[in-house]
């Protein structure tokens, strides 16, 4: 068992694919936090896809996580999961520590992680408050200072920070889950501002309403009404999002920092 | 009275290039030798020649300006390690006997630097410059650019150091100004500068006019020191003090011998209830250092004034004057104190300068001095380590062969760890300035973020890392607090936060150069509106370089002068080259 971990973490090393395949993020090392389903698993499917070795943590899910982990199989690049909470600093430390020694570098960091709860306010409680703000923005910031240390040291890296229309624009959603979707648009502009001069840029992508993601339980007749004002006339892909977030992170993007993109087919 | 309406003062401008050194040119138009300001702007190094006859002319000598300052310090680098003796620049300094301005040759032997000088009148001559030739020749990597005042008090029209001053071609604004209120004193000190056996006291309004100019000048000034003559002497000295306590000066200090404070227990409590700060004068410990360098033994006087500036807390600076063969075994022992009172916040080494109106005939070998690297061993092996020689960097804003300094970080159980043990202070220039104390600028607070990002990325290989990061926690949340600070306010924050020791090495008819006098950001304010470079003032215009009765050249002002500046038609003695 690791130091600081519940559960050991699985490593898997897949057999060698066909190198053309290989993309932008050849030879980048990415942790995707929350990625063992939903746009979590796209995204580190796409990481992989454009070559960068993954690894991702998770709280609990161990069956969603090992099917992540066979996705990544296909590919030929280093993958693992890690059962351990964003909130738990001691153990993102040690995660951290393990993913740079096993990949060499930690280029890159989604913070993905997050919860909501279709939940009134006049109905919120506390613990739902901290709930969502924490797992959402705690998190972020946990993470990201864990990752920060060898990004300064490298004079490179990449963080994307997973936000929400419902950060940026206003929608019909818990506040809780609104609020802390706006706090990581903050969250971005603030940290690209201060890590900018050591070569690490700080995005944020706001994705509309996706197939299988955190809004799949939205009512029919809310979902009905975000269509009507859609122009594509649809909800997104979580493969659609996790592309963008690929390219999002390659040193390819190389002057965008402190940006929020919003990829929602234009509500 | 304080507005808390305003926006702040203004910016200071920076200006258009870092001034690197001088040397020996053509100038462009008329092929006359002329001494030029090197200067690195943007990738360029550029020659600028002040003509008398051709004006401002220009001319750029290298398309690799980096390139141009690494070749630079490792030809001087190269030459401390080789045998013989070898050229490492030209530059202008004074004949030791005219005091006449005379093209130098700065060569290095034994790895030692020294002056060659050949005076038309008087013949040649040789000077120690530093005693450490590696560490001279890195000092040029550390230039930076300066900072220009608002308002300039004179034009450029004859060339330096004639033009005094300041004017358009110096580069850097005051940093410290030191205004003289009294040429009276109650010591005749060998050492000294002054002649300061009068009872000339500086007028209340004369003062005032001048603390207006360095505001006008400034916008905003860190410190004013008030110096003397003893200026505890002067009738109204608390008046002066309060004149400038005002919102754009951050701190008045009385530069004092103490003898007062240690006898009058009612004037100290008025220097603490005025929040003045005191530069002691010590020099050392012993009855013969203070009878050779002062002229009496002051062990008692110097601690009753140290006993009364403990018990009032009056934040304190100590300064002392070091000759080699006199006090140089005594320096450990001034760094010990530094580190064990609370209100003493800095100390300020001055390696013996041999000029003014004691100091001019002070006894002295200009071949074997004390200079910065000298003083800097000493510290070193008088502390056991305590304080390192590598803890030691020259200070860019001023010229960098005239200051080295180090900063001392308190930890949070009270011990102090120099910034050099955590960082590399030549990749955070910013932390290197010309303040006793950490100052609440911008800059130093985007300097601490540095830091601590550097600090974080590598604290496995940085000793006492956690301690380091909550000390620079600490400063950062204390310094930076988030409502709006007055200056005054902004200099009480960098207390407590850090010590320092400065050593400042002036200069005198054997190593002056005139490139440094380019950058002094040390300044003496006149009556008459102009703001004099410390070291010009000193060599050119007390009419005491070689002791009393030095005669002035013939643009020089003594002190006190009302009038106007005022440049004889004929051609006044310029450094050309000839």
């Amino acid at each position: 068992m690791d130091a600081g971990f519940s559960v050991a973490a699985v490593r898997v090393t897949s057999p060698a694919v066909d190198p053309l395949s290989m993309g932008a993020l050849t030879g980048k090392s990415a942790l995707v936090t929350g990625g063992s389903r939903g746009l979590g698993r796209a995204l580190c499917v796409a990481l992989a896809q454009a070559g960068a070795h993954v690894s991702f943590n998770y709280k609990s899910a161990d069956d969603d996580a090992a099917q992540t982990l066979e996705l990544l199989r296909a590919y030929a690049v280093k993958s693992s999961a890690h059962k351990v909470s964003v909130l738990d600093k001691v153990g993102l430390k040690t995660l951290v520590e393990r993913i740079e020694e096993d990949t060499g570098s930690l280029d890159i960091l989604i913070n993905n992680a997050g919860v909501s709860q279709a939940v009134p306010l006049a109905l919120m409680e506390e613990a739902d408050w901290d709930l969502v703000m924490d797992t959402n923005v705690k998190g972020a910031f946990l993470c990201s200072q864990a990752v920060l240390r060898g990004m300064v040291h490298r004079r490179h890296g990449r963080i994307l920070n997973i936000s929400s229309l419902a950060g940026v624009k206003m929608l019909q959603a818990p506040v809780h889950y609104c609020a802390a979707k706006a706090a990581l648009k903050g969250f971005t502009e603030g940290l690209a501002k201060e890590v900018g001069r050591y070569g690490i840029t700080v995005n944020c992508l706001a994705p509309g309403i996706l197939e299988g993601g955190v809004g799949h339980n939205v009512p029919p007749a809310r979902l009905q009404e975000y269509l009507r004002h859609t122009s594509l006339a649809r909800v997104g892909k979580l493969e659609e999002i996790a592309s963008v977030a690929a390219f999002l992170v390659a040193p390819e993007n190389s002057y965008m920092n402190g940006a929020t993109i919003v990829v929602d087919g234009a509500v | 009275m304080e507005c808390s309406s305003c926006p702040p003062a203004a910016a200071r401008p920076d200006r258009p290039h870092t001034f690197l050194h001088h040397q020996v040119t053509q100038c462009p138009g008329c092929q006359v030798p002329r001494e030029a300001r090197v200067v690195l702007r943007g990738n360029e190094t550029v020659e600028l020649v002040f003509c008398k006859e051709c004006g401002q002319r220009e001319r750029v000598i290298s398309s690799d300006a980096k390139g141009y300052v690494q070749a630079l310090v490792a030809r001087g680098e190269d030459a401390a390690t080789a045998p013989g003796e070898h050229l490492f620049k030209t530059t202008t300094s004074t004949c030791p006997q005219c005091t006449g301005l005379v093209p130098a040759r700065v060569m290095i032997r034994d790895g030692q630097v020294y002056f060659h000088k050949d005076c038309a009148a008087c013949g040649p001559s040789q000077a120690l410059v530093s005693e450490d030739a590696a560490y001279y020749a890195r000092a040029y990597g550390f230039a930076r650019a300066g900072t220009e005042p608002h308002v300039f008090a004179t034009e450029v029209s004859h060339g330096c150091p004639t033009d005094c001053g300041t004017c358009g071609d110096h580069e850097q604004h005051t940093c410290l100004p030191i205004i003289e209120v009294t040429d009276h004193c109650n010591l005749e000190c060998p050492i000294c500068i002054v002649d300061n056996q009068y009872s000339n006291h500086l007028d209340v309004d004369d003062f005032a006019r001048m603390v207006d100019t360095l505001v006008r000048n400034e916008g905003q000034c860190e410190s004013i020191a008030l110096s003397g003559g003893e200026p505890t002497s002067h009738p109204r000295i608390m008046d002066l003090v309060r004149i400038a306590s005002r919102p754009e000066v951050g701190r008045a200090v009385i530069i004092t011998n103490g003898l007062r404070l240690g006898r009058d227990r009612k004037f100290a409590q008025e220097v603490k209830d005025s929040g003045a700060y005191v530069g002691l004068q010590l020099d050392g410990f012993s009855a013969e250092t203070h009878e050779r360098i002062r002229g009496r033994d002051l062990t008692e006087d110097k601690a009753a004034a140290l006993a009364v500036l403990k018990e009032f807390r009056i934040p304190t600076q100590l300064i002392a004057v070091v000759a080699r063969g006199v006090n140089e075994d005594q320096v450990g022992q001034l760094v010990e104190l530094l580190m064990g009172e609370e209100h003493l916040l800095s100390l300020n080494f001055q390696p013996a300068a041999f000029t003014g109106q004691g100091g001019g005939t002070f006894p002295h070998d200009p071949m074997d001095r004390l200079t910065i690297p000298g003083l800097i061993k000493a510290i070193d092996r008088q502390t056991q380590g305590r304080v390192r020689g590598s803890d030691f960097a020259p200070l860019p804003c001023s010229h960098p062969q005239c200051v080295s300094l180090t900063y001392m970080l308190r930890l949070n159980d009270g011990s102090y760890l120099p910034f050099p043990r955590f960082i590399d202070v030549s990749h955070h220039l910013g932390l290197l300035r010309s303040s006793a104390t950490l100052g609440s600028s911008p800059e130093m607070q985007e300097t601490l973020m540095d830091v601590i990002h550097d600090v974080y990325a590598r604290q496995d290989t940085v000793d006492r890392a956690p301690e380091v990061l909550a000390a620079l926690r600490r400063v950062l949340l204390e310094m930076f607090p988030d409502r709006p600070m007055t200056p005054r306010e902004a200099v009480r924050m960098g207390e407590g936060q850090a010590k320092s020791i400065f050593i400042h090495h002036y200069m005198d008819r054997h190593d002056f150069d005139l490139e440094r006098l380019r950058k002094c950001c040390h300044h003496y304010p006149q009556v008459d509106g102009r703001i004099m470079p410390a070291c010009g003032f000193n060599m050119f215009h007390r009419g005491a370089a070689k002791g009393p009765d030095t005669p002035l050249p013939s643009w020089g002002k003594k002190p006190w002068t009302r009038d106007s500046p005022s440049l004889p038609s004929a051609s006044p003695r310029l450094p050309l080259i000839r």
